[in-house]
């Protein structure tokens, strides 16, 4: 690239040392850099809350371990809610744990948030499923699956038995097929399939 | 003695013909130059580089006597990640064309220009990294090392937001849709059973403002307690066939029923969870 560039109309705000811009067309670039802004200055506030010295973003392994124990401690939480059939109560505790996975500082690993998210989403499933909430538990389920696609029987399983409960026989087909596909011969996921065939079937279809 | 005159011949051709090959060659290559620099850029421009280097170069504002501070470092060092998520971004937009592109010039697909305009980029983004990296070392000795590795999650991690957020966002409109299709198969359910019921006409006007409210407001566990409660009137009147409709027509009502098993099932599995 050469070593030129353009000149924005940029403005810093003295006391909170947020960037603006001056500029107050409306055109499409203008509003790409009024976006551009604003994470920038998101981005900004998660540095200054940084410990290192020179608040410089640490290299994203090793994690820390502070935010990771408040999530799993939420989630045991969320478990042993679900367990004793406070469904409703568990629900918020997942919310709440996923919140906090998603907070994390963007610069942490992405693998780790899949994995962590994967399985709060399919724990907040399965409560909602107790609440009888199925749409709700569908999506919570299929966001499971898109996060961690590999070794997530449960979450197929889930999202496929919501299906079932809302009366979508054909689509919980496809999708427990497609399961099916990914997750090898899983004995529930064959079972449900097995079953909504036969529904299926019985409904002449 | 030398013939000046008849060896002047070779030379002046020989001359001649130097001098037209390099007029070509001169003309040539300067046409290429101006049809390579009028080339479009591969990628439009680069908005968080421009940001950085301007707020670079933001001179203090100077209101009345007083200074105003000058840009703190950890701004520009949050452009500078910006600056970086966006190469990255580039980096990998720059390594999957690639391939493709490679092979589609083997065959002919597309042109030299195009060809021309990527590998430009690719020097160009290769530049944007080195110096990137350059300027991470002057804020933070050994920053430039890891640099890229943050600005990568960062861009992974925007990836998974973003997913996450328009599979969550369909939530709403699946429970619009859920509460209005169970609205009409309990409705519809309803309607069946008193046309299903000729032979008690008596039973008809007490019981459809009944109906009419279960239907306002549905919730689950009423529905089989309202086939319960219809199941006896329409027995007695007809025998198999009539089972066989209250089946049929009661979809919902069998999916409820199994939602409980398919509910204690799930506590089940849940106990062998990590």
């Amino acid at each position: 690239m050469d070593e030129t560039f353009t000149l924005l109309p940029l403005h810093l705000d003295p006391s909170s040392k947020a960037i603006s811009t001056s500029s107050t067309s409306s055109t499409s670039s203008s509003s790409a850099l009024t976006t551009e802004l604003a994470t920038l200055n998101a981005l900004h506030r998660t540095l200054l809350s940084l410990e290192t010295p020179g608040k410089t973003p640490p290299p994203p392994i090793p994690v820390n371990p502070k935010r990771s124990a408040a999530i799993t401690k939420m989630r045991e939480n969320g478990n042993a809610h679900f367990r004793k059939g406070a469904h409703a109560e568990a629900v918020r505790l997942y919310t709440f744990a996923i919140d906090m996975a998603l907070g994390r500082p963007v610069w942490e690993p992405a693998g780790l948030v899949r994995e962590e998210v994967a399985g709060l989403f399919a724990n907040r499933a399965a409560a909602q499923m107790g609440l009888r909430n199925f749409p709700e538990a569908a999506v919570d389920a299929e966001t499971s699956v898109e996060m961690k696609r590999i070794g997530n029987a449960k979450a197929w399983w889930r999202r496929g038995k919501c299906l079932v409960e809302m009366g979508r026989l054909r689509e919980s087909k496809d999708w427990l097929g497609k399961a099916l596909e990914v997750e090898g011969k899983e004995a529930e996921i064959v079972g449900l399939l097995a079953e909504v065939k036969k529904e299926l079937e019985r409904r002449g279809e | 003695m030398v013939d000046w005159v008849s060896l002047a011949i070779p030379f002046a051709y020989l001359g001649i013909l130097v001098g037209s090959l390099a007029t070509f060659s001169y003309l040539y290559r300067q046409r290429k130059a101006n049809k390579a620099a009028s080339l479009a850029p591969w990628f439009g421009p680069h908005l968080q580089r421009n940001i950085y280097l301007t707020l670079l170069h933001l001179e203090p504002e100077s209101t009345g006597e007083k200074k105003g501070p000058a840009v703190p470092e950890t701004v520009l060092k949050a452009a500078l990640l910006r600056r970086a998520t966006e190469d990255v971004q580039r980096v990998i937009a720059v390594r999957n064309a690639k391939p493709a592109l490679t092979t589609l010039l083997q065959r002919g697909s597309v042109g030299d220009d195009l060809w021309q305009r990527f590998l430009r980029a690719e020097k160009e983004i290769e530049e944007e990294l080195r110096d990137v990296i350059q300027e991470a070392n002057a804020f933070t000795p050994g920053w430039g090392a890891t640099i890229f590795q943050s600005a990568n999650e960062i861009h992974n991690n925007q990836t998974v937001r973003k997913r996450i957020e328009e599979i969550q966002s369909q939530a709403a409109t699946e429970r619009q849709w859920w509460d209005k299709k169970r609205e009409n198969t309990q409705a519809q359910f309803m309607k069946e059973l008193e046309s299903e019921k000729p032979s008690t006409p008596k039973a008809k006007p007490t019981e459809s403002p009944a109906s009419g409210s279960v239907t306002a407001n549905p919730s689950a566990p009423e529905a089989p307690a309202a086939a319960a409660a219809a199941a006896p009137q329409t027995g007695n009147t007809a025998g198999s066939e009539e089972d066989a409709v209250l089946v049929e027509s009661g979809g919902p009502t069998i999916g409820a029923d199994s939602a409980a098993g398919g509910g204690a099932k799930a506590g089940k599995k849940k106990k062998g969870k990590k």
